[in-house]
């Protein structure tokens, strides 16, 4: 027999079903005898039973199943709720939407957002909110799509995995970094973000952002050094480059102060809109540190360490490592400062228009190779802008240099800090084009005071060719005439080097085939500048003709021919700087014969004219004057005043600076350096392509 | 009612988590309260599955109600509760105490003389809306060790296994206390539907 306490644990048993069918025997056998245990059979039956309907009436919202939630529980779990979507919004990439758009988000985040069909032409909405209309472009990661935002009637751009990355979980993970981290990086040159979800017709994740149109730096850059090699170069392009340059360095100078480093930085990642404003795109590859602002926020990137960026970067997103850093290349350590490096990667390609590493990459197209060429850019030397270019703004380079440094110590402590020194660049370049400006005003003004002397001299020269006593000498038939018009010729000869002091000498000769006599000759006194004499006719010179005064036999009435030279009658080889002259001359015919009987020939002192000339305030530090019918350095004035002990060398050897204005100026009548403006050139031509004087001017 | 179905099959694709204690507030703490037996746990609950709803909201799909997505959560986190509960008042030892076998049974395990509140009127008719309000009431004075396991196997319909897993506990313990959590309610019910006003009522 069953005691009542074990056969209501059948009972309670059977509830469940356990019972074996002996125990079920003996429990009923129990029943029948015990009333009281019937009633808890009974009573226990109906319970499970009320607690079955209660359950049933709770879950059909049934109102008498109870009292529902309190007003005040209402009011509190609302406000967490608010809390909580706020919070979710933040989270969830949606922070710009928060502001009176959280309805619309939400319902936008689980509808079909995309309406995938694109075909060209058709852009009916077919209850989906964004209509894509053309791919803007595609990486390894996804596809950019510029789409219309048909709510808002706004073009936006849309980001979206494509096929290949949505196979790799990697891949997801990057994508959903990529829009966490682009997200709460608010600043006027990164990417607003507009919109975080995932279709739900298909389950891929996309986000929206602004449509900054197609145009990268890297057009910009294609441009500008595009019109420079048609000869169109436009200084204003590369001030809007550098603008521009100017701009990313703002926004990675932000994004480091965010703790968030890119590690792609390239031209090409740098959208440039209609309006000039500047957006850093693509930041997939970003690192975010641990001990930044952003650190605890944002999920790890475990799985794309830096050594793993690398080969990422090679094979997966990029394809070629053409702005990486020596640490990206060898697996290293990244740090901010390896955006430094791109930065200055950026701005090599904007002032050659190639990237770093373009040439160690020619020709390269499979894996093997490359990783020759990270092993390259991990080990040698990193390039300079001037190895691609060799007008490059000399400063330019060694900004750029110092941010690329091998040494991640060597480079600029901040982005901020490069922005700085390339800023100031330009806004020197503004004093040093006034500067430069200025320079160039005083070396025309040389040139073109000494060109006046030139022409005064001829003038002169020409005058004293058609003074009577010249043709009346021609004419004399007794030594009385000849004394008395010689004598008068030797006054005016007097009367000119008294009015032009930089005059030399006045000589009226006599030529006779290759032979020259001198019949009248006046000279300044060669150490008493001011005592003028006339040489007696028992010391007037002759014998052969120099080959200046072949020259002035050849011209023909009233025509002067100019040079240099080292002395009206002589040819030196060797000439000095004293023996530099400026000498004009013209043929005197006889009007009988129609025949040159004579030459007049002025010699000018061009030492003293250029002495005069140089006399003065000079914007320019240093100032050259050289001599092309001998190459050598006639006067340099230096900072301190004219030099005289480096006359007479060639300019290639005292002033190697002035190398490439001297090549300039061999087809020019001016040199003008726009890349550094340094050297200023003006030429002035006495006998075209073969005598002429160079004026070279540098600034400090 | 009806009209907040009607609206849920407008708005089956969209999630409105600022209309969801409207909507469903009233819903979700009926059942919970249902469940668990106290207002205050089950405010707790429905706010974690609101805030779990919204944490995860990529999750719903769209196919079904908003309202049977989140009851979905709401069970989970029911489960949740009673496991932390539970757990909190392991170290009590409630299982001798809270035996109500020694009130109804002799040391032979025969039924106690006058400890059987049902005996006297052991045929009444149970009528279903007073003895649900009467064992509503009953089983919040269960121990909520007893309540809980009788809750999740009759009213949420777990099997022992699933139970002895969420909440850790044996099979032998789970028999025990579903066995008290009957005997009790048979007690507590008893006394209240059979009062001696009633059995005296009902003699007459």
């Amino acid at each position: 027999m069953l005691s009542d306490k074990r056969a209501i644990e059948l009972v309670s048993k059977s509830f469940n079903g356990f019972l074996s069918n002996a125990e079920s025997a003996a429990m009923d056998r129990h029943l029948e005898e015990s009333r009281d245990s019937r009633g808890f059979a009974r009573l226990s039956t109906a319970i499970q039973q009320s607690v079955v309907e209660l359950a049933s009436m709770a879950e059909q919202d049934v109102e008498s199943a109870g009292p529902g939630l309190s007003q005040d529980a209402k009011m509190r779990i609302g406000d967490s709720i608010k809390l909580a979507i706020e919070q979710k919004l933040f989270e969830s990439k949606l922070a710009p939407t928060i502001a009176g758009h959280v309805d619309e988000t939400f319902e936008q985040a689980t509808d079909s957002l995309i309406r995938r069909e694109v075909q060209p032409g058709d852009h009916r909405q077919i209850g989906s909110r964004f209509t894509l209309i053309r791919q803007l472009g595609q990486g390894g990661l996804g596809n950019v799509w510029l789409a219309r935002d048909e709510k808002l009637n706004r073009n936006v751009a849309i980001k979206e995995m494509n096929t290949h990355a949505l196979q790799s979980p990697k891949a997801w993970q990057r994508f959903d970094r990529e829009a966490e981290i682009t997200g709460h990086l608010e600043h006027p040159n990164v990417v607003p973000l507009y919109q975080y979800g995932t279709d739900t017709k298909s389950g891929e994740p996309f986000y929206t952002m602004r449509f900054v149109g197609k145009r990268t730096l890297a057009d910009a850059i294609e441009e500008y050094h595009d019109r420079c090699q048609a000869g169109k170069c436009d200084p204003l392009l590369l001030h809007r480059l550098l603008n521009a340059f100017l701009d990313v360095c703002q926004a990675i100078a932000y994004a480091h102060s965010r703790g968030v480093i890119h590690r792609d930085l390239k031209p090409e990642n740098v959208a440039l809109d209609n309006f000039g404003q500047v957006i850093v795109l693509d930041w997939g590859l970003a690192k975010v540190a641990d001990d930044g602002e952003l650190g605890g926020q944002i999920s790890g990137d475990h799985d794309l360490t830096d050594e793993a960026l690398a080969k990422t970067m090679v094979g997966e997103v990029i394809g070629t490592p053409l702005y990486m850093s020596p640490e990206q290349a060898s697996g290293g350590t990244v740090c901010h400062q390896t955006d430094i490096y791109g930065l200055g990667a950026i701005l090599f390609a904007i002032l050659t228009g190639f990237a770093p590493h373009e040439k160690s990459l020619n020709g390269v197209d499979d894996r093997h190779a490359v990783r020759d060429v990270l092993k390259s850019i991990a080990e040698n030397a990193t390039p300079l802008p001037r190895d691609y270019r060799i007008d490059v703004p000399i400063d330019l380079e060694s900004i750029c240099k110092k941010a690329m440094s091998r040494k991640k110590y060597a480079r600029h402590e901040s982005a901020s800090e490069l922005a700085t020194e390339v800023e100031r660049w330009m806004v020197d370049q503004g004093r040093r084009q006034s500067e430069y400006e200025n320079m160039r005003m005083e070396g025309r003004e040389l040139r073109s005071n000494v060109q006046a002397a030139v022409r005064d001299l001829e003038s002169n020269v020409r005058f004293m060719s058609n003074l009577p006593p010249i043709e009346e000498l021609i004419r004399v038939e007794s030594e009385d005439e000849m004394l008395a018009w010689r004598e008068r010729l030797v006054t005016i000869f007097c009367g000119l080097l008294s009015a032009k002091p930089d005059y030399r000498s006045v000589v009226y000769s006599r030529i006779e085939g290759d032979q020259f006599t001198e019949l009248v000759r006046v000279e300044r006194h060669s150490t008493v500048h001011s005592t003028i004499r006339s040489i007696p006719r028992s010391r007037l010179r002759s014998g052969k003709s120099s080959d200046f005064t072949q020259h002035v036999v050849q011209m023909n009435p009233d025509e002067v021919y100019t040079s240099l030279a080292c002395g009206p009658l002589c040819d030196a080889k060797s000439p000095t700087s004293d023996a530099v002259t400026l000498v004009a001359g013209v043929p005197v015919f006889d009007n009988a014969s129609e025949d040159v009987f004579g030459v007049v020939i002025i010699e000018c002192d061009l030492d003293r004219v250029m002495k005069e000339q140089l006399n003065r305030r000079f914007v320019a530090a240093d100032i050259a004057i050289a001599c092309d019918t001998f190459h050598v350095m006639m006067h340099n004035r230096t900072s301190q005043g004219l030099i005289e002990e480096t006359v007479s060398q060639p300019i290639a050897k005292v002033l190697p600076k002035f190398n490439g204005a001297v090549a300039g100026l061999q087809n020019s009548m001016e040199f003008i350096d726009e890349t550094d403006r340094q050297i200023y050139g003006a030429r002035l031509w006495l006998i075209p392509k073969t005598h002429g004087i160079m004026f070279l001017l540098s600034q400090k | 009612m009806d009209r907040k179905r009607d609206s849920d099959s407008a708005t089956l694709t969209h999630v409105e988590p600022h209309f969801w204690v409207e909507h469903y507030g009233d819903y979700l703490f009926r059942y919970a309260n249902s469940r668990l037996r106290d207002t205050n746990s089950a405010e707790e609950v429905v706010q974690e599955t609101f805030l779990n709803g919204i944490k995860y909201l990529q999750q719903f799909s769209g196919k079904g109600s908003q309202q049977a997505w989140l009851l979905g959560i709401l069970k989970r986190k029911i489960v949740d509760f009673v496991r932390r509960r539970s757990k909190h008042q392991r170290a009590q030892p409630y299982e001798d105490e809270h035996d109500p076998s020694n009130q109804l049974f002799d040391d032979k395990g025969n039924w106690k003389q006058g400890a059987v509140p049902w005996s006297t009127a052991p045929d009444r008719d149970l009528q279903s809306a007073e003895l649900r309000t009467i064992v509503n009431e009953c089983l919040t004075h269960l121990p909520s060790g007893q309540a809980d396991v009788f809750v999740l196997s009759v009213m949420e319909g777990m099997d022992s296994e699933q139970i002895c897993k969420e909440l850790s506990i044996t099979p032998s313990n789970l028999w025990v206390r579903m066995h008290r959590a009957r005997l009790g309610l048979a007690n507590c019910v008893g006394s209240q539907w059979f009062s001696p006003d009633e059995v005296s009522g009902h003699a007459e």
